[in-house]
């Protein structure tokens, strides 16, 4: 499915933060790296921060492990990928897998990338329900890279949950000031 | 100096003085050491070292100096207030605030009671029983029974309770307009932190009593104050003074009763009062330690004599200069004495609300006595405001006995104490009505209070936390801002208003309202609860529980701060800490319904229904009147499969409050669950009109169609629900589209907000438990 034309970037995911609709819960989960350079580590993937990255530093496909304490419902993940600054080892095939534990992945989805630049929204929906899946463990794994780049750069990765919707009944949220004034005791 | 006087003297009184000094300059501890070291046998010493302990949060210790040890018999109430004398009810009071915190809320109460019977100016017990649940009727408390001449001379304690009340409604009377209303502030401000937690269960001993975490509150308040009451000793006495005169027009027409005549023995009783103020004052500011040897003489003197008049006059006049700027204001004051009558009866209020604290209840006219127990009450009188009312009865009889055989005095003392009653009543009233959460009832009350009264901070707060507890969100809204307006250093209640900003999120004033009271007050948790309020609408769940998480090391007593943490861990999904803060609340103060609302919340999420509908009945036992809490307990029915029982609960909750939306969504909702679409249909043309932009609405009246077949309007419907929540959290609303229309589904999703979602071609099955039949029905249509 990957098109000639380049993969246009998605919206900062802190805006869809700030509509309460997703959640990200990063911090809840256990993450691992199959290889790493030093100081190109697990911190640089996930402190917020564009201008720094993962390096990896083994073969491929070099994969990013995201363990959470419990059966957790996610609905996408954002990565933040940009040609332009890292050229060949931009990731370019990317293959997102779900399950209980290392023996148990399942892909889910394959992406492929085209000299992307910006954050890119991989919603994770099990395929039959368009529900978002709920997992224990998700793996990212880069298959291939820009140029045939051995080692990749990751700059940002993140999680998203989606937020509880009502909190009572299950109901889609409400939209409007005059019912959520009502929803809850504080 | 009191050090040096104790080197040099060591008797009890000055050892009660330096131990005073040190509890006025903040520091309990030394207090309580030093008594410690050395027995205390004088009730004085013993209610200080009393204070000291439950500052300290020695409960056991304190209640057993006040009680007498395990080993002694133990002092029944009656008792101690022989031998505590006229600061018996602070001693009353002191020890029902024990009892509370030790969880025997019981003894509490009756400790209480009896403590308003003794003193009814004292509002930190009426407050407390509120808070415990008890009802206490206003009228009875505040009650001003005749004043007969013979009780302005001392009259022994308990020669008639009513009568000992009068004389206390005198000086309280007088005392109360000003300072009570400031001083109640402070402790119910204290109090009101916990106010919300009010269950008659004080029975139920197996609750944290609430009354402890309120009583946990003023104590600590008053604690931290600590530090300020040494200085607000003197500010007070300024403040009264200062209150004096310019409280001389509002106070006469408010209380209307005092008549502005002059007397001749206005003069002399003004200088009395005066001059037992500045005794007092001079008593009470122990930290002007360079008087010290003189205040003592001042007291055998005041104590030898019963001719005070002149002698603390003078006295006075050369202490004058320690107590910051009330002597000033007394002088000119004094020299006034024209229109001293009023003045006086303000005065009298006012230096006796400040002094008050130093003002011993002194109902026995030994002045000897009545001087140490000044000084009880002067730290009694930092539990309560009506200790200054004591206090100033206390210079009313004074004075009347001393030199005065004016009965008009007492005549205005009656008049002005009748009018200081009414108007305790009154708040009282209100807030009983609030602590059982009366609310129309409370907002009645208080708002037909005189308007110079209705302008404080105390009274719009309440008022505006009574609409809070409504959900009236708006009003409250106003109100608060109005308090801000007019006192913009109340930090007391501001969480309150934090939570009416979230509500109606408002998100600007709302962090303008955090900036400032961080800025302003970086100890009370209130400003830490209002600042993660703040983050949690901006949903930055993490920063808003580090904000909660200090609010409670600022204050473990404020269940408030606990409630919100565990809103915020639930919001983050970490419902085993929710559970744990929830519970810590309810530790605090087990009639703080937003826990047990809180619980109920978990455990409807964790989908234990019976366990939520316990909860949350228990929320609604301590809170009748809340329709949201109704909705909810509808809702849990019917997850119960209580279908009637829930529609019941709903339509309660509805005329309760007619403007609550989703009582009446929900009832469409459970109506439609069980297939009375018609009326379904009906609720939600109403609630469309209520609320027309709701997509909620909009998409349940879909369903309702969908169901009934109507595709066309359903499908209207539908698309009505998308354009109004076009940020399609609603996935929901557009795979009921997609099961209906499978193949023109294309056209329809539009703004679909996953690029890279295949088109759903297959009926999925809905989660949503009450259209499952629904979608099954629709896909086997489908298919």
């Amino acid at each position: 499915m990957a098109t000639p034309s380049k993969t246009p970037p998605g919206a900062d995911p802190k805006q869809l933060e700030r509509t309460g609709t997703v959640r990200e819960i990063g911090s809840q989960a256990v993450w691992s790296l199959s290889s790493c350079k030093p100081g190109f580590g697990m911190d640089q993937l996930r402190d917020d921060n564009l201008e720094t990255y993962w390096q990896s530093d083994g073969s491929q496909p070099h994969l990013v492990n995201i363990q959470f304490r419990r059966r957790t419902t996610v609905k996408m993940l954002c990565i933040y990928a940009d040609y332009k600054s890292d050229e060949s080892y931009t990731p370019s095939k990317i293959s997102v897998r779900v399950g209980n534990n290392f023996h148990n992945l399942q892909e889910i989805r394959q992406l492929e990338m085209v000299e992307p630049s910006g954050w890119i929204h991989i919603s994770l929906l099990n395929q039959r329900t368009n529900e978002p899946i709920s997992t224990f463990m998700i793996q990212i794994a880069v298959l291939a890279n820009h140029q045939n780049g051995r080692d990749t750069h990751m700059r940002q990765i993140k999680v998203y949950t989606p937020v509880e919707e009502s909190s009572i009944g299950k109901y889609p949220r409400c939209t409007t000031v005059d019912f959520m004034m009502y929803r809850t005791i504080r | 100096l009191a050090e040096r006087l104790y080197a040099e003297v060591r008797s009890e009184e000055a050892l009660y003085l330096l131990a005073t000094c040190y509890y006025r300059s903040g520091k309990p501890y030394k207090a309580y050491r030093l008594l410690k070291a050395h027995s205390c046998s004088t009730p004085q010493v013993r209610f200080l070292l009393a204070k000291c302990c439950v500052e300290l949060s020695k409960l056991a210790e304190g209640e057993q100096v006040l009680i007498g040890g395990v080993l002694n018999k133990q002092k029944s109430q009656d008792d101690i207030i022989t031998e505590f004398g006229d600061s018996a009810s602070f001693t009353l009071s002191l020890l029902g605030h024990i009892y509370c915190k030790t969880d025997r809320a019981a003894k509490g109460a009756e400790c209480f009671q009896r403590s308003l019977t003794l003193n009814p100016f004292l509002w930190s017990p009426f407050q407390n029983l509120c808070h415990l649940g008890d009802k206490p009727d206003p009228d009875q408390m505040f009650k001003l029974s005749a004043l007969p001449n013979s009780t302005l001379a001392p009259p022994p304690l308990h020669i008639t309770p009513s009568q000992n009340p009068s004389h206390r409604l005198d000086t309280a009377l007088m005392e109360t307009p000003q300072d009570t209303l400031e001083l109640n502030r402070l402790n119910l401000e204290s109090s009101g932190k916990l106010t919300s937690d009010l269950s008659v269960s004080y029975i139920d001993s197996s609750l944290i009593s609430p009354e402890t975490g309120s009583l946990l509150g003023n104590t600590i308040s008053i604690a931290s104050a600590g530090s300020l009451l040494a200085k607000q000793n003197k500010p007070k006495s300024g403040r009264n003074l200062l209150g004096g005169p310019a409280a001389l027009s509002p106070l006469t027409p408010s209380f209307g009763i005092v008549p502005l005549e002059p007397s001749p023995g206005d003069p002399t009783y003004l200088q009395n009062f005066s001059a037992t103020m500045e005794t007092q004052t001079t008593a009470s500011s122990k930290k002007s330690v360079s008087r010290i040897g003189q205040s003592k003489s001042v007291f055998s003197q005041s104590g030898n004599s019963r001719d005070v008049l002149p002698i603390p006059f003078n006295q006075s006049q050369t202490s004058a200069p320690h107590t910051s700027g009330s002597p000033q204001v007394l002088s000119p004051s004094m020299s006034g004495p024209p229109n001293v009558q009023p003045r006086r009866s303000s005065r009298l209020f006012t230096s006796a609300s400040s002094t008050a604290k130093e003002n011993s209840k002194k109902l026995k006219m030994k002045f000897p006595t009545k001087i140490p127990n000044r000084k009880t009450k002067c730290k009694s009188a930092k539990t309560s405001n009506s200790s200054n009312l004591n206090e100033s009865l206390d210079i009313l009889r004074l004075d009347p006995s001393l030199s005065l055989p004016d009965t008009r005095i007492p005549q205005y003392q009656r008049a002005a104490a009748d009018s200081v009653m009414a108007l305790l009543r009154e708040l009282g009233r209100g807030y009983q009505a609030l602590c059982s959460y009366n609310c129309r009832e409370a907002i009645n009350i208080l708002t037909s209070l005189p308007p110079q009264h209705y302008n404080t901070g105390w009274v719009l707060t309440h008022i505006g936390r009574a609409y809070f507890e409504l959900a009236e969100y708006m009003q409250a809204e106003r109100l608060f801002s109005e308090v801000r307006r007019i006192e913009s250093y109340r930090v007391e209640g501001m969480e309150i208003y934090s939570t009416t900003l979230w509500h109606l999120q408002k998100d600007v004033a709302l962090s303008a309202l955090a900036k400032d009271l961080t800025d302003m007050d970086k100890n009370c948790p209130e400003a830490w609860c209002v600042a993660g309020n703040c983050f949690s609408l901006q949903r930055e769940h993490d920063i808003a529980i580090k904000f909660f998480q200090r609010a409670i090391q600022v204050d473990p007593g404020f269940a408030y701060a606990y409630t919100l943490l565990g809103h915020e861990f639930v919001l983050t999904e970490e419902l085993d800490r929710a559970l744990a803060c929830f519970r810590n609340a309810i530790r605090v103060n087990s009639r703080h319904y937003n826990a047990w609302y809180g619980l109920g919340m978990i455990y409807y999420k964790q989908e234990k229904f019976s366990l939520a509908e316990i909860h949350f009945k228990k929320a609604l036992s301590i809170n009748p009147q809340s329709s949201v809490l109704l909705c909810h307990i509808g809702v849990v029915q019917h997850a119960l499969k209580k279908s009637d029982a829930a529609l019941e609960t709903l339509n309660r909750a509805i005329v309760i409050d007619p403007k609550n939306p989703l009582c009446k969504f929900h009832r469409a909702s459970i109506l439609f669950a069980n297939d009375k679409y018609k009326a379904a249909l009906q609720e939600l043309e109403e609630l469309k009109q209520i609320v027309p932009k709701e997509s909620l609405v909009y998409f349940l009246i879909g369903k309702v169609y969908k169901k009934l077949g109507q595709t066309h309007l359903a499908l209207m419907n539908f698309s009505w629900a998308m354009d109004l929540d076009p940020k399609g959290a609603n996935n929901q609303i557009k795979e009921a589209i997609d099961k209906r229309y499978l193949p023109e589904d294309e056209g329809i999703l539009t703004g679909d907000h996953f690029p890279h979602v295949d088109d759903s071609q297959d009926s999925s099955i809905m989660t949503d438990a009450d259209d499952t039949q629904l979608h099954t029905a629709e896909s086997d249509d489908v298919l």
